[in-house]
Order: structure tokens, then C-alpha cells, then sequence
């Protein structure tokens, strides 16, 4: 059954895309991650064009992040006051990613920005996740002790100025890395159609060194801040918001989310990050291969030269 | 040649269908259009049928190696260039007229009217400075050939030389193919009757592809309200989460 998206102007295979949403919402999951670094990839592999590819990521990042939320703010899970501070960077940083992906799209360089973004930066979460799983997976085996974490928090995180309490995570320390933090990932989620839960989940742990229990729930709270605003910024700027895509793929997304959440039970922790490294680093280098080939077509048509 | 006691051949053509309706199981569509020649003289008559899209200017780049990656370079702007084009005839073109007889009627995708400037212009464009609109360099030709290689393979430019096929005498038949991707608004079909490598006669029909239901509102509203779209999209989604959160709950 195909169906007629109205912003991206192609028909699709609308159960294809049910489907692909319910294998991603799977994933997210099972690993507890928005699974938008995944989803826009295959989108633009199935010919959808990339900006509205990566603008409609953001309206179904935004539903399927509120449909997990509320199971971590049941049990306590979210620190309100520290999502806020980081949501108050993501929005000044997704206005001006949207601004930049805007003007790449113009000068036609869109395709390689999203493509060394993958490159660079699944690139490089992924390979740190592989070696610290597969260290712990070796450890497990070997029967060693896990290393004693590192308690010590990097003084510059208290030399900073702007101080403020956040007493559920256990924190007296400036604003200023939540706030860059934000910016950073606001930014990443206009320019690649992702949440940035794979960037922000561990600087949360490493960095601010936040207690695990809030980290995901809160992450997920700040996503969905920043992702609304970028998912209103798109459409308002560049008008590619298509919402029967988002719709078709939360269809699915929402139903492998919870299977997915159930499935994560049954598998180790550091089993299942060394998969999902995996996972990451594969779509990484696929994205970043595209740049190093000698391409088949040496033209590319650029989509409408408005909008 | 022409002797004076017959009248002139002539050429009537129909659309079967003269609006394509754009709505959500829109998978493209075929468009029959049928005709006849009136010829007391019954020459040997060729017919062209030309069907043009709205006018789409187009952007294109090339991909260039930079150090180690292939990336764009700046996007040339080709104008007017139809946004589909397809020729149809009975057989071959260059069997039917010669080069400047299809170059004048812009018969052919060697023949399409998509302009460049004579010389290089750079603009500010689209709050872009420095915006190469058209060059017309060594490498031109590679370039307008690019542009109607990519169409085609999407199907929005054609040559189909056995497209008009006669079905009685003097009575033609034309199908074109409108895939999905075809743009929205003002077709036109030009249909020529060809007498001995001359264009003798000429029709001209219109064809409306438009959007219509939910499609067409959801359009309008992202184009033309983009903010109260984004807004209610986004509400839309953070509602269908929540709820979705909520029915799985109760699970």
C-alpha cells in the first residue's frame, strides 16, 4: 500500500515504513536511545530528501522520547532543574543549527555536512563505546574486578562562575558545561536529524558526572524540549516538516519501543552496548563512505531551489 | 505541392483526462490522449505530441574531490527548464524533421530550451552571495547533458519515439506516463502534424495536475502558514508520545 507524502512530494510503501519505525523503535528500546542517528540514514537511503528527512526526525524524535518519558518521571528518573539548564542551551543552539543547515542546503553543501557529522561523531562514540564494553566484557570473563570509577570530578567544572544546586542529581556546579552541552547537541540535532541522546548520555556520566538513575530520563526531557523547538524551527524556516512520515514511522516507533524496552531485560548491560557500538560505528562509516568512493553519478540535483 | 482544390490538413487531439488529482494513494498516473488527422490528401503524416511541466529552475552541482573527499561544488542554476517533458511520435525524430525544425519547436530533450546566459553571471541569490547562476564554460555540454540524464532517470524527461501509435487511419493514440514525482500545476500538450519534414498543423491542450483532500490542505497549510503548521505538527506528535505512553501503560 503506498501513500502520498505530502511535503517530501514522493509515495512511499507506507507499511515498509510502519515497519522500519517499529525496527528502530525496537532498538531505541532495547538500548534506551532515541534511534534518530539510525532512522535518518535509512530515510535518505529509501530516497526521501534529506532536509525533509532530517526536519520530520525531529517531530518523531520528539513523540517517541515523550512516549518512554514518563515511566523515568514515574519513578524520580528526570532532574527537572538540570534538563531545564541543558534544554535552555539546546534551544539557542538548535535555532542557530537550523539557521546553518538552512544556509548549507543553499549553498548546496547539506549533504556533506550530515555526512561528516555521521562520520566524525558516530564515529567517535562508537569506537569508545566498543572498546569500554568490550574491556568489560573481556574483564567479566576473566573474572577481574571492574576498575574502581574515578571519583574525582574535573575541578574546572567547580572553578566556573554561575553556580546553582541541583539536589537530585547531587550537584552544586555552574551552568556553564550544562548550558554549552545543550548548545552542542541542539545544534547536532537541526544539522543530523538525531536527539543526541548517543552525545549527551555520556557527558552526563563522564563529564557532569551525574548520578545513572536521572541520566536517561533526564536526557530524554531535555531531547524532547530541544526537538520540539527544532521540529517548530523547520517547518516555520524551511517547510519540511512532513507529518504523515513522522506519523507512519511513531506508528511503528512507539510499538518497537516497548518490545524493545521489555526485550533489554534479558541481555547483559555491557553486552548490549557493545552491539549498539557496533551498530553506531557501522552507520557512521556507511554515512561517511559515500565521501571517500569515487561516486557513480558525478551530479547531483539539488531539491527545489526555493524550498 | 499543396494544389489549391483541397483544404489544408489539420489535426484535432483529446485529453482523456484533463486533472490529475494528486491525493494520498497518488502512485503516478497515465494520461491517454487521442486524436485524428484530417488530410483529403492523405500524405504521409507524422505526429509529435510534447507534454511540458511547469517551469522548474534547476540546481545542480558536481561532485569534486577535495583532499580526500568528494564533495559539491557550488550549485549552477539552470532557468527555464520544464519541470516534466516528454516528446512522444510515431517514430524517431530526427526521421521526422530535420535539426532546426526541432530546435525551433524544442522538440527532444537535445532541444529543450533550458537557458544558460551567454556568460557567467554570479548573484546573490536566496540570501546566498556569490551564486553561480549558469556558467557557460568548456564543460557546458556535460553539464546540460547531467541535468537531462538525472531527469530521466526519474522519470520526469522523456524521449519516447514510439509513444503516438495510429490506431485506424488518421486516428492516433498517445499514452504518457506521470509518475509520482511529477510536479504540481500547469501542463501543457502540444500536438504537431508532421507533412514531409515540416510542422503543418498544431493543437495545444492543458492538463491541471493538482493536489486535492488532506494532501493538498496539509500543503497549503505547511507552505502558507509554515509556524501554525510546525506548531500543531509538533503538538500532534508530543500528544500521540504521550499517549502511546499512556494506552501501554495500562498494558
Amino acid at each position: 500500500m503506498d501513500i502520498y507524502l505530502p511535503i517530501a512530494e514522493l509515495s512511499v510503501n507506507a507499511p515498509l515504513l510502519v515497519a522500519l519505525g517499529a525496527l528502530v523503535g525496537f532498538i531505541s528500546g532495547l538500548f534506551g536511545i532515541g534511534g534518530g542517528f539510525l532512522m535518518t540514514p535509512v530515510l535518505v537511503f529509501l530516497g526521501i530528501p534529506p532536509a525533509v528527512a532530517v526536519a520530520s526526525m525531529s517531530n518523531h524524535v520528539a513523540a517517541s522520547s515523550m512516549s518512554s518519558v514518563a515511566a523515568y518521571g514515574r519513578r524520580g528518573g528526570v532532574d527537572f532543574r538540570m534538563g531545564g539548564v541543558l534544554a535552555a542551551g539546546g534551544a539557542a543552539g538548535s535555532v542557530a543549527g537550523v539557521e546553518i543547515f538552512r544556509w548549507l542546503r543553499l549553498l548546496g553543501q547539506a549533504d556533506l555536512a550530515v555526512a561528516l557529522s555521521y562520520l566524525i561523531f558516530l564515529g567517535i562514540i562508537g569506537g569508545l563505546m566498543l572498546s569500554e564494553s568490550v574491556g568489560a566484557i573481556v574483564r567479566r570473563r576473566r573474572g577481574a574486578p571492574s576498575p574502581r570509577p574515578r571519583d574525582r570530578r574535573p575541578p574546572w567544572l567547580y572553578g566556573l562562575p554561575l553556580k546553582l544546586k541541583f539536589p537530585r542529581s547531587r550537584l552544586y556546579i555552574s551552568v556553564i558545561p550544562p548550558v554549552a552541552l545543550g548548545v552542542f547537541v541542539g545544534l547536532l540535532s537541526a544539522i543530523m536529524g538525531v536527539g543526541g541522546g548517543f552525545i549527551l548520555v555520556p557527558a552526563m556520566i563522564y563529564v557532569l558526572r551525574m548520578p545513572a538513575a536521572v541520566v536517561v530520563g533526564t536526557s530524554l526531557f531535555q531531547i524532547i524540549i530541544t526537538t520540539a523547538i527544532t521540529g517548530v524551527l523547520q517547518a516555520g524556516r524551511n517547510q519540511t516538516v512532513d507529518i504523515v512520515l513522522a506519523t507512519l514511522l511513531l506508528v511503528g516507533g512507539v510499538i518497537g519501543a516497548q518490545l524493545g524496552a521489555r526485550a533489554s531485560s534479558r541481555f547483559r548491560a555491557e553486552e548490549l552496548r557493545a552491539v549498539l557500538a557496533f551498530i553506531v560505528l557501522l552507520v557512521g562509516l556507511r554515512m561517511g563512505l559515500g565521501l571517500l568512493v569515487r561516486p557513480h553519478e558525478a551530479f547531483v540535483l539539488m531539491s527545489g531551489a526555493g524550498g | 505541392m499543396i494544389t489549391t482544390t483541397l483544404p489544408p490538413p489539420a489535426i484535432s487531439a483529446a485529453l482523456t483526462e484533463t486533472q490529475v488529482r494528486v491525493n494520498s494513494g497518488f502512485r503516478g498516473t497515465r494520461i491517454v490522449l487521442y486524436g485524428a488527422i484530417f488530410d483529403p490528401g492523405a500524405r504521409a503524416s507524422d505526429v509529435v505530441v510534447i507534454v511540458r511541466g511547469p517551469e522548474q529552475p534547476i540546481r545542480i552541482a558536481r561532485k569534486a574531490k577535495v583532499g580526500p573527499l568528494w564533495v559539491n561544488s557550488r550549485p549552477v542554476v539552470f532557468q527555464g527548464a520544464p519541470g516534466f517533458y516528454i516528446a512522444a511520435s510515431n517514430r524517431p525524430l530526427d526521421e521526422i524533421a530535420g535539426f532546426g525544425v526541432l530546435r525551433r519547436m524544442g522538440a527532444g530533450v537535445d532541444h529543450l530550451p533550458i537557458n544558460a546566459p551567454a556568460e557567467q553571471r554570479i548573484e546573490t541569490r536566496y540570501g546566498v552571495r556569490d551564486m553561480v547562476v549558469s556558467s557557460l564554460g568548456a564543460d557546458y555540454l556535460d553539464w546540460r547533458r547531467a541535468v537531462v540524464r538525472l531527469k530521466e532517470k526519474s522519470g520526469l524527461y522523456k524521449v519516447d519515439e514510439h509513444g503516438v501509435r495510429f490506431v485506424d487511419t488518421g486516428l492516433f493514440r498517445a499514452e504518457i506516463a506521470l509518475p509520482a514525482e511529477a510536479p504540481i500545476g500547469q501542463y501543457q500538450a502540444q500536438i504537431v502534424l508532421f507533412q514531409a519534414g515540416q510542422p503543418v498543423s498544431e493543437r495545444l491542450r492543458t492538463l491541471s495536475v493538482e493536489k486535492v483532500g488532506a494532501e493538498r490542505s496539509l500543503y497549503l497549510w505547511a507552505h502558507r502558514g509554515p509556524w501554525s503548521y510546525g506548531l500543531a505538527a509538533m503538538a500532534f506528535a508530543l500528544a500521540a508520545g504521550w499517549g502511546a505512553s499512556s494506552a501501554f501503560r495500562r498494558d
